[in-house]
């Protein structure tokens, strides 16, 4: 007995053919935007303003503008910092890791995610920047030369090894993108009829010609900087993690932090495509391109790394318990039992236990129910952070030194903000850039060949299950 | 074809006509003489189009510039004609006395390039010591403050000071009664003034007017001993101190003076410390250090001294007061101490904090029993601080409001604000013909008088006290007039027809004993010693009658619910309540600031139904106090209500206006004022209130933070309760670290803090807002716990039932059935402030290196470089960094001293104020190092032990704070760290503070250490 493994679904479905997948997917370029475009557009650009402006309020007013006390140095900031790093990872994980081990499926979505990735990078580097006391002088923390004298960086500091990680991993997540860009760019200039979209597209299409050559160069630029950036996907937040594992507050300084928060990242990551695409394929009209056994797949892996993210906190009490460290064990007890229970419980039962319903296939392929959940797994990881950081700096050694943070309406603004950012920038990317990778998508697709799985009964002696796979041969 | 013809311009050129060669080399008649304006070394002409580009870029982006300057300009302007012994950037030192309250401390004034900018103690007199209270630390901000009144007025308007003699004058010559009410006067050239006035008009009468009396303890002395006087304490002579509601390390007549008695029978090395003992109505500073101590209820006070009395009278064998049934403190309490007392007769003390003549003359005659007086009780040696004639005051309002008085001069005192009936004696000012105040400030009683000739603050004055029986200390100015205010003591002589000046008159009061060169080196030194004739006193007064009245009030106010009114370290009696350092500086027990509350104890509150944070209404007869904050307060007796006097100003200064809650209405007149209300009924009122706490959590959670044994388990083990010391984890290696261990050579910085000494005062905290330019934030931004204060006392309580004297788990002690009685409290003070780590968590996590550490072992802070990422204060465990959350300097938001011109002359030019979005700490007072390290070199000598003293040290009047340097063997920090009680906080975590603490010890019998 021999094995095939099944033959998949069509990733691509709906019969389509290479010209209906480049009109579908540029017609939201080449026409006017649609009243849920618009509608979604006004309303970031609202939440957007909220942003500048709570933003700028906290830039000349001062950090006091927030709840931050003497205890707790940082809260909504480094929280929402976390958060929209953690976002970003899952971009880079479908575009650059799941490349390298050749999974198709990420074609259709990985453009939108790796545009997510630098949204919530240009998101979480906003956090960087408005928490500092003098956001006038943040360049200080880069090496530069310069004429102050003697003055360099703190290279033992994790927050210098954090300027690090996340340039580069913007720098790298732009480039790819960009470079995964060219060919769909260059299509929408030979699709233009006005002067300008030919003079914009063709500047950036950089004289794309389609030939072997360019084609060829284009495959090999995308394995060398998915090479880059799957290393990418580990060390960016094992970094951010170090900002807590390496200092000496308990509940933070713990080893477990770096594969913790990777775990963690790709998990909200996933969290986040899934909210954007349930969305977008509904909106765009992509559900041929998106499909949901897309979703199933996304699901099982919000799955598996909530259980992991679920395990990490157990383990953290395992250990803090096992250590015989009062500090460390205070600050568990604390964190599930203390005046923050609640933000406890709330990432326990959003991160750990909600993402169980991901066992049944009916959860993972149902869009409403998945985007509820990609809802909840948000919340939760933004609570995760927001124990990480509050719970444990707000009771720390000293107990004279206890007390309690609340978030000013400031705080809470900016974060909401800085959704508006997100999303404003995504709104503007589905407008003006194709969000599906065109060329990728073309290469997976069976035009030509019958796309009905019937027939291929015709050329097997053996039966062929309801989804085409076909055993015994 | 190269064309070989020439040409010539003439024949001059043929024939090389030196002339003509001359002038061929400049092709115009005249140059410019470039070549002389610029010289080879300017690279001459030979400039490029490069150069024209630099230049050009220069001179543009020179130009864009200089155009984008929008920095305002401010001129310093160098003296031009240098004052005598003024350099700038050398403090002079002047000596004077304090006259933040009538204790008179002798003092040191550091003025800069003519400003005073710190108060220290006068380390020479021998009775002050060289320390100040935290409220003599602030009055230095009382010069600078805006408010003060700058001109005197007459009816509301500004006139010039001869206009307004003038109408005086006349008016006080018109005027028959004349009443001057003054604070305490114990200048003798002021009694001289006053002694003047009152011959030019004879109807004068010179009423002394406390606000927080003393009357009564003089009115006891007079009847016991036949003079009116407070007695001169020596809590350093005395080996048991029961006190009976005196809060003399706090409050009480003079706390400096008695702290440095009082600190030095607390240390264990000498085998033995004194035995204190503390009976009080309140959670109170004395009573938080004593090792004793015992909650009772005001009205039992009286019943409690007679049932000492008794017990020593029977040791004694002396006859017996009254015949009611003795009244028991817990667990034999009176009979213990009547054993222990009569156990160390003449080196024993009894003092009692009440306003009750009664309760004064028991204590005299228990003290008298023990042979105490002439050795604990100096009468001859007696105290002239706070001297106050309430009889004759009560017998004023009386006179005032019946429209006898037709002059009334208010001097240095407030009492509109501060006597009982206040109200009722605004209205009778008005009745006078003529009302005069000369206080620094438009107050409660000014603001009701036609007249304000404002004084001047003390730092501009002359003066002398006599505030103990001999000893006079001087006060000079050390700054000129900052605004158009007189001395009152002149505007006395001048009404009264003399106008010299008053220094003047000074110096020649002194003539016969002081002139020339003596009188030279007593302003110089500040006080002046003049031995006091030995006089024989003998005890001679009936108690009898003191018996019947305090069992009465004993027996009948048994159940009810009492209220006791007291001052708080800080604001006191309320004069100083317009000064925001004070305002700031939190409370050392409740660590509330800027309120005062209705300290009730947890079953009371429990009883009445009511918590932290609800409001009540205190009705009194006739009147209330409305809406009080309510503080649940361990150590508060039950059905004892106590609340802070001194708040509730309506006028005087805005950081005082309206802060808190006026509690003197609840005071009355019996024989003297009293403080004590037993008729008193209250009601929860409808809000809720939110004090503001620099310290939210009261226990150390079992956590190995503090150390504390007896002294019998310390006398048994002197490293009792500390083990576990950072030698012990060395030795077994458990430290290990990645950093590698720093270089200490040359100086190391250090410093002890001696939790056994420190009584928790707040001089400290004061003295380093002072020193550091520490930013006033007002209650909203301590609500949300950002006080900037770089040194804190931390405050653990500890709680015991009848199975473990250790509970200090908030789940132990907050449970239903804990067992605990709530009354009883066990309080531990613990200094904190930056413990300049050797390896600082703070400096490896700075991005930019903003943290260093400095080669003598400090942690740097340098506000220039910080980029205020906080991941410092995140990561320090001992949270003694601050931020600065916004900008507090000229700032309406912050409208303290730092937001006028005049406020700021406070600064400390030697410090650095701080920026918007940087980080502070304390810096082991940096500048004081640097600038003992110079004085060193330039008299060409090494750094002495004791040159260098820290703002928080040089203040603090137990001596618990010692700094030095580490790596000199002989210095005295050296000796603290190597005593056996050393510990170091958080030593686990090998973070290698440079400051050490010591193991409180306490003089109790019960363990304290589990073994």
């Amino acid at each position: 007995m021999s094995y095939e493994s099944p033959i998949r679904d069509q990733l691509v479905t709906g019969g389509k053919t290479y010209h209906d997948v480049s009109s579908d997917i540029t017609r939201p370029l080449e026409n006017a935007p649609t009243k849920s475009w618009w509608f979604g557009f006004s309303i970031s650009s609202i939440v957007l303003a909220i942003w500048i402006g709570t933003t700028t309020y906290t830039m000349l007013v001062g950090i006091g503008a927030w709840g931050l006390n003497k205890t707790v140095g940082w809260a909504f900031d480094i929280t929402n910092f976390v958060f929209w790093i953690g976002i970003g990872h899952a971009g880079t994980l479908i575009s650059a890791v799941l490349l390298l081990f050749r999974q198709k499926w990420r074609m259709s979505i990985n453009r939108s995610a790796e545009a997510m990735t630098i949204f919530a990078v240009v998101c979480a580097a906003s956090f960087i920047l408005s928490h500092m006391g003098r956001p006038w002088v943040a360049y200080w923390p880069i090496p530069l030369p310069n004429a102050f004298g003697t003055l360099w960086v703190n290279f033992n500091s994790p927050l210098v090894w954090d300027v690090f990680a996340i340039s580069t991993y913007f720098t790298v997540s732009l480039i790819f993108w960009y470079c995964g860009l060219i060919p769909d760019i260059a299509t929408v200039r030979d699709r233009a009829k006005t002067k300008m979209r030919k003079f914009w597209y063709g500047f950036f299409a950089m004289g794309w010609t389609g030939s072997t050559r360019t084609w060829h160069r284009y495959e090999v630029i995308s394995l060398i900087l998915a090479g880059i950036s799957t290393p990418l996907v580990l060390s960016v937040h094992s970094i951010v993690s170090m900002d807590f594992a390496t200092s000496l507050v308990p509940g933070w300084h713990t080893t477990i932090f770096p594969p913790y928060f990777v775990a963690g990242a790709i998990f909200s990551g996933f969290g986040m495509v899934l909210t954007l695409l349930v969305v977008a394929r509904e909106v765009m009209g992509y559900k041929n391109y998106i499909t949901t056994e897309h979703l199933d797949a996304m699901a099982k892996i919000v799955m598996v790394t909530g259980t992991m993210v679920g395990l990490a906190y157990i383990t953290e009490f395992f250990v803090a318990a096992y250590s015989g460290m009062e500090y460390e064990q205070y600050a568990f007890f604390n964190r599930a039992f203390g005046p923050y229970w609640w933000a406890y419980w709330t990432m326990m039962s959003c991160n750990l236990l909600a993402p169980q319903v991901f066992w049944s296939r009916w959860a993972r392929t149902t869009p409403w129910f998945l985007f509820i959940m990609s809802i909840i797994v948000n919340i939760g990881m933004w609570f995760e952070r927001f124990v990480i950081i509050v719970t444990s700096l707000h009771r720390d050694f000293l107990p004279s030194s206890w007390t309690m943070y609340t978030p000013t309406l400031i705080e809470v603004s900016i974060l909401i903000g800085s959704f508006g950012l997100f999303f404003f920038l995504f709104f503007l990317f589905i407008k003006f850039l194709p969000s599906i990778n065109m060329a990728e998508i073309k290469s997976i697709m069976h035009v030509g060949s019958d796309d009905d799985h019937t027939h291929h009964t015709e050329h097997h002696d053996k039966p062929v299950t309801e989804k085409g796979a076909v055993h015994g041969v | 074809m190269e064309n070989k013809n020439q040409y010539w311009r003439g024949l001059e050129e043929l024939n090389n006509d030196p002339k003509f060669l001359a002038g061929k080399k400049r092709e115009f008649a005249e140059g410019i003489p470039l070549e002389d304006v610029f010289t080879e070394e300017d690279g001459g002409l030979n400039s490029n189009r490069r150069d024209f580009l630099k230049y050009f870029g220069f001179g543009i982006s020179a130009v864009a510039l200089a155009a984008c300057n929008k920095t305002p300009i401010k001129n310093a302007i160098p003296y031009i004609i240098k004052p005598e012994n003024i350099t700038p950037g050398t403090p002079n030192w002047y000596a004077s006395t304090c006259n933040a309250c009538a204790a008179n401390c002798s003092i040191l004034v550091k003025t800069r390039e003519g400003r005073p900018i710190k108060i220290e103690g006068n380390a020479e007199s021998p009775v002050f010591k060289g320390a100040t209270c935290g409220m003599g630390q602030a009055s230095l901000l009382g010069l600078y403050d805006n408010e003060r009144l700058r001109k005197p007025k007459a009816k509301g308007n500004d006139v010039s000071w001869e206009t307004l003699d003038a109408e005086i004058k006349t008016a006080l010559a018109g005027s028959k009664n004349i009443r001057l009410i003054s604070g305490t006067v114990n200048s003798p050239s002021t009694k001289k003034a006053i002694a003047e006035f009152t011959a030019k008009y004879p109807s004068t009468q010179h009423i002394q007017y406390e606000a927080n009396s003393m009357g009564a303890l003089a009115e006891a002395t007079k009847r016991a001993f036949g003079k009116a006087v407070v007695p001169g304490y020596r809590f350093d002579k005395a080996n048991v101190i029961v006190s009976f509601g005196a809060d003399f390390l706090g409050t009480w007549i003079s706390p400096v003076e008695y702290t440095k008695q009082w600190t030095v029978n607390r240390r264990p090395e000498n085998k033995n410390m004194s035995r204190h003992i503390q009976l009080e109505s309140y959670l109170s500073l004395s009573g938080s250090n004593a090792d004793v101590r015992y909650p009772i209820k005001p009205s039992a006070e009286g019943a409690y001294i007679i049932s000492l009395y008794n017990r020593i009278a029977s040791l004694a064998g002396a006859p017996q007061l009254g015949t009611m049934p003795a009244v028991e403190l817990p667990l034999d309490g009176i009979t213990t101490m009547a054993k222990e007392l009569w156990a160390a007769k003449g080196q024993s003390l009894v003092v009692c904090g009440s306003n009750n003549i009664d309760h004064q003359l028991l204590v005299h005659a228990i003290n008298n029993m023990l042979g105490n007086i002439g050795n604990t009780v100096d009468l001859n040696n007696y105290s002239n601080q706070h001297y106050s004639d309430d009889a004759a005051f009560e017998t004023f309002a009386k006179e005032l409001e019946s429209g006898v008085v037709d002059a009334v001069i208010f001097y240095n005192t407030n009492p509109v604000y501060s006597y009982y009936n206040g109200a009722k004696l605004a209205a009778s000012i008005k009745k006078a013909k003529v009302s005069i105040a000369s206080n620094t400030n438009l107050d409660e009683t000014s603001e009701n008088c036609q007249y304000n000739a404002p004084d001047h603050h003390f730092l501009e004055a002359w003066n002398d006290n006599e505030p103990k029986a001999g000893y006079f200390t001087f006060t000079q100015p050390s700054i000129s007039n900052v605004f158009q205010t007189r001395q009152m003591q002149e505007s006395l002589l001048n009404w009264a027809g003399n106008t010299s000046n008053y220094y003047d008159y000074l110096k020649n009061n002194w003539a016969s004993r002081l002139s020339g060169e003596t009188w030279v080196k007593a302003i110089h030194d500040g006080f002046y010693i003049q031995p006091v004739a030995a006089s024989n006193t003998s005890f001679n007064a009936d108690l009898n009658a003191a018996v019947s009245p305090a069992y009465s009030v004993y027996t009948t106010a048994k159940t009810k619910l009492e209220l006791k009114l007291y001052s708080k370290i800080g604001v006191r009696d309320g004069s100083n309540g317009h000064n925001p350092w004070l305002q700031e500086l939190p409370d050392p027990i409740s660590k509330v600031c800027w309120d005062n509350y209705a300290c009730i104890g947890n079953a009371t509150a429990k009883e009445l139904n009511i918590k932290d944070g609800d409001l009540i209404n205190i009705n009194l007869k006739g009147s209330k106090i409305e809406a009080v904050p309510v503080l649940v307060q361990p150590g508060q007796p039950n059905n004892v209500i106590a609340l802070a006097i001194g708040y509730g100003r309506t006028s005087g200064g805005k950081a005082g206006k309206n802060v808190g809650k006026n509690a003197y209405p609840a005071s009355s007149f019996m024989n003297s004022f009293s403080f004590i209300n037993t008729d008193i009924t209250i009601e929860k009122a409808d809000g809720e209130y939110e004090l503001a706490h620099t310290q939210t959590h009261h226990t150390i959670e079992g956590r190995n933070l503090i150390k504390e044994t007896s002294l019998n388990e310390y006398n048994k083990d002197n490293k009792s309760d500390n083990q576990d010391t950072h030698k012990v984890i060395k030795e077994q290696g458990n430290l290990i670290t990645l950093w590698d261990e720093r270089d200490h050579k040359g100086h190391r910085w250090a410093m002890a803090v001696d939790m056994n000494k420190c009584t928790g005062c707040g001089s400290c905290v004061v003295s380093c807002n002072a020193e550091n330019n520490v930013p006033v934030v007002g209650r909203k931004e301590v609500l949300v716990s950002r006080e900037m204060h770089w040194i804190r006392i931390d405050r653990y309580y500890r709680f015991s039932n009848a199975t473990d004297n250790k509970i200090t788990k908030e789940d132990d002690y907050n449970k239903e059935n804990s067992g605990i009685n709530f009354e009883n409290v066990s309080v531990t003070f613990q200094p904190m402030l930056c413990q300049q780590c050797g390896h600082a968590p703070c400096e490896t996590v700075c991005p930019v290196i903003a943290t260093v550490h400095s080669s003598e072992g400090l942690n740097h802070m340098a506000y220039n470089r910080c980029v205020g990422t906080r991941y410092c204060a995140n990561n320090c465990p001992y949270k003694v960094r601050r931020f600065n959350w916004f900008k507090y300097r000229a700032n309406d938001q912050f409208d303290f001293n730092f937001n006028n011109d005049l406020g700021r002359m406070v600064i400390n030019p030697d410090v650095t104020v701080r920026s918007r979005g940087v980080m502070e700490k304390c810096s082991f007072c940096v500048q004081r190092i640097q600038a003992g390290k110079l004085m060193a070199k330039m008299e060409n000598r090494i750094v002495k032990d004791g040159d260098i003293k820290t703002a928080c040290q040089q203040s603090c009047p137990a001596d618990a704070i010692i700094f030095g340097d580490i790596n000199d063997e002989k210095s005295e920090v050296r000796k603290y760290f190597e005593n056996d009680r050393s510990f170091f906080l958080l030593e686990e975590y090998n973070v290698q503070p440079s400051v050490t603490y010591l193991t409180k010890v306490r003089n109790v019998g019960e363990k304290l250490v589990n073994t």
